[in-house]
């Protein structure tokens, strides 16, 4: 076997390492392992010095495998993969040891948590050793692209891509346009009217000639890969199309919380007890009356139902607090003389403008009134004298039980992930949080992106947002879109399967378990062979093979089998270190 | 604690590993006697990898894959639930604890769930106490 020139680098991560593990020692007994020709630590290794301190000793000691010991692999590793490349070596030749999310921050022993550190790295060591230099594959990118949703964010997004003369197929579920922004009469925190904006919207949508709708519609299927995807979409009356695009965007929106759910707020049981997105409709057609039909003289707006509650939702919807305030000036310019009583868990008024509105709504005769969220909710209950309904619970700040009368309470519901996102994040194939929200790329660098290639999250659908952050998110998704149809190529994993012909005995086995049927039999040469654009590189084939013919792309056998033995040898080294 | 079992675990990327990370970033605490090695699908784990962790002195081997109908490669962790079957049975045949050997599900989002499992199976493990596969294969060789 030829010598091997390992680099190997410790990453502090600041202190999110360096604090658990002890990097300084790693890097040292790393130093002594076959191949390694030098083993360092350093603060940020993601960072450009970082980055050009490998870049550097891959030149000056000619290293050709290096290994990086930082954060998971799912967030740096394409980084790294860059930096091998910018210094000439094939990105392939990189293994990294995940000694943060899987190590630093979940264990509190240090002495425990650099022995584990250590033969994470070994194993990768022993790894990369056995890594080849893979070939890039480079596909073109259709460009057209699939918009899953046809709100703000769809709709925005669909938009921008048509200012640059792009196709999109704006698929909506509902009759029409427009989302749950839609529904709005004003918009937050400035109170401009938010009607024609959306109408505009819309209309442009209409209007552009780069934007097929397609309402009533749902996405039933889709295949490929970025630059090279297609699907079937459905309508309701059954019409089916079949679209070819480069890239998706999912933009599904939200769900408002079901307030049926809250026992004590009794919303199908009162008729003065509506939700928000009710009340948004009564602004809209300028007759604010509870069910009954009559006009409110007290009205409680309560804050978080649904939200930041562990009966419920744990998480804050970070919209609807300032929704309230906007509610109480509507209600203060439309019934001047009610009683408004804001009812709050925390006034959580972030952002531009917010906190502004507030403390302007705060100088219009509103009664601010505080409950304790983790304690038991307000308890609405009928008004013995028959006037509607009384709220009770002890107010906050004053420290005093309280009843306040209401003929009108607008419970602000919270947002929360479609029922049917679990289907969506099959079709697309991403990831859901345990809340149903679909998951980032990462969750600071890269919000827009997913961890599959050419499909990204924006709106909603990914965390409870505003009107402007879900516009941003598509424009920023766009960008990347554009990015990827102006190059024109993109590159694709590579880590495919492949058939060793000499070795294949022609049981097609391999054909019977691949889910792509990317593997096909050659009678001629009695063998099975891959088809490496179908392939995905799951690895099914490999492990199903009797004859080991198959090995997948940096995950063979070979390669997974050393890092077993690495990791395992580590381990029984340091125990025989303390034994003697 | 070098008397503590060593589990190794083979966890997919997408749901598992994911998930992993995850108890990572929410700073959830769990024993640090687990090694992780990634591999790209759950379909790919065969008994190859299993006995090989345990040929080099593992005590435990934990295979996670994503839920049922969450497979990134639709049905790989079916695959992996036959091969585990079988394996399982392979293993008592072998003399060993069956239990030495765990499957579980584990989605992107669990990374509580993930937290509890390896606790939860590294007391199983040592229960079942430390695996002499290692040092009897050596006085063979």
């Amino acid at each position: 076997m030829e010598e091997k020139r390992i680099g190997v680098y410790v990453c502090w991560c600041g202190t999110n390492i360096a604090m658990m593990v002890d990097v300084k020692d790693v890097s040292k007994e790393m130093e002594k392992l076959p191949g390694v020709v030098l083993a360092k630590n350093y603060k940020y290794m993601c960072s450009d010095p970082g980055q050009d301190m490998i870049i550097k000793d891959i030149k000056k000691y000619n290293l050709d495998r290096i290994v990086v010991a930082a954060c998971s692999p799912r967030i740096h590793e394409i980084t790294f993969r860059n930096a091998l490349e910018n210094a000439g070596l094939n990105p392939y030749m990189l293994q990294m040891a995940n000694i943060s999310e899987q190590d630093s921050w979940v264990h509190t022993d240090r002495i425990e948590a650099t022995r584990k550190a250590k033969s994470l790295v070994a194993a990768a060591i022993r790894r990369v050793i056995h890594h080849k230099p893979l070939k890039k594959r480079i596909v073109n990118v259709h460009p057209n692209t699939l918009i899953i949703g046809g709100g703000v964010a769809g709709m925005s997004a669909a938009l921008e891509l048509s200012e640059a003369g792009k196709k999109s197929f704006l698929i909506e579920k509902s009759d029409q346009l427009g989302g749950t922004a839609a529904k709005l009469k004003l918009s937050f925190p400035y109170l401009n009217d938010v009607v024609n904006d959306i109408s505009n919207l819309i209309k442009r949508v209409e209007k552009s000639e780069h934007i097929q709708v397609i309402l009533n519609a749902e996405v039933q299927e889709i295949h490929g890969f970025i630059g090279n995807f297609n699907g079937i979409v459905k309508t309701t009356d059954e019409k089916e199309y079949s679209i070819e695009f480069g890239n998706t965007i999912v933009a599904t929106g939200l769900k408002s919380f079901d307030a049926g759910k809250l026992k004590n707020y009794g919303y199908w049981k009162y008729s003065e007890v509506i939700t928000s997105i009710e009340f948004e409709l009564l602004v809209k057609q300028g007759v604010v009356v509870n069910k009954k039909g009559i006009v409110p003289e007290n009205i409680a707006i309560i804050h978080c139902a649904g939200s930041r509650n562990e009966n419920y939702n744990n998480y804050c919807s970070r919209t609807c607090c300032m929704s309230a305030l906007k509610y109480a000036n509507q209600l203060r310019n439309l019934l001047p003389d009610a009683n408004i009583f804001e009812m709050y868990a925390d006034m959580r008024t972030f952002g531009r403008g917010c906190e502004e509105l507030y403390t302007s709504t705060s100088r219009k005769g509103i009664m601010f009134l505080m409950f304790d969220q983790r304690a038991e909710l307000p308890l609405i209950k009928e008004d013995e004298r028959g006037n509607g309904v009384v709220i009770e619970f002890k107010e906050l700040l004053s420290g005093e039980e309280i009843q306040v009368p209401a003929d009108l309470v607008i419970l602000m519901v919270g947002m929360e992930a479609h029922e049917n996102a679990k289907s969506v994040s099959h079709l697309s194939g991403i990831s859901m949080d345990s809340n149903g929200f679909f998951i980032e790329k990462h969750p600071k660098l890269d919000p827009v992106a997913t961890t599959t290639d050419g499909v990204y999250v924006v709106g909603s659908c990914q965390a409870p947002k505003d009107i402007p952050d879900s516009v941003s998110q598509a424009k920023a998704a766009v960008a990347r879109i554009l990015a990827t149809i102006l190059r024109g190529t993109v590159e694709v994993e590579v880590t495919t399967a492949e058939i060793n012909a000499d070795i294949c005995c022609g049981c097609q086995f391999c054909i019977s378990v691949c889910p792509y049927g990317a593997n096909s039999f050659d009678a001629a040469n009695d063998v099975s062979v891959v088809n490496e654009v179908l392939c995905k590189g799951c690895g099914t084939c490999a492990t199903a093979c009797p004859s080991g013919a198959i090995s997948t792309k940096h995950f063979t056998d070979e390669q997974i089998l050393s890092q077993i033995e690495g990791l395992m040898a580590k381990v029984h080294e340091l125990e025989e270190l303390e034994t003697n | 604690m070098s008397k503590d079992p060593t589990i190794v675990a083979f966890l997919c990327n997408w749901c598992s590993y994911t998930g992993a990370d995850l108890a990572g970033t929410s700073r959830m605490k769990y024993n640090s006697n687990i090694r992780v090695i990634r591999v790209m699908c759950s379909g790919r784990i065969g008994p190859t990898f299993v006995l090989k962790a345990f040929r080099e002195g593992a005590d435990g081997v934990l295979i996670c894959g994503c839920h049922p109908g969450d497979c990134h490669y639709h049905e790989g962790n079916y695959k992996c639930l036959r091969r585990f079957h079988l394996l399982q049975k392979y293993v008592s045949q072998l003399g060993m604890d069956k239990d030495r050997i765990r499957l579980e599900w584990i989605s992107a989002s669990e990374g509580k769930e993930f937290a509890e499992l390896v606790n939860n199976f590294s007391n199983k493990i040592k229960e079942i106490g430390k695996s002499k596969v290692r040092k009897t294969m050596e006085e063979w060789t």
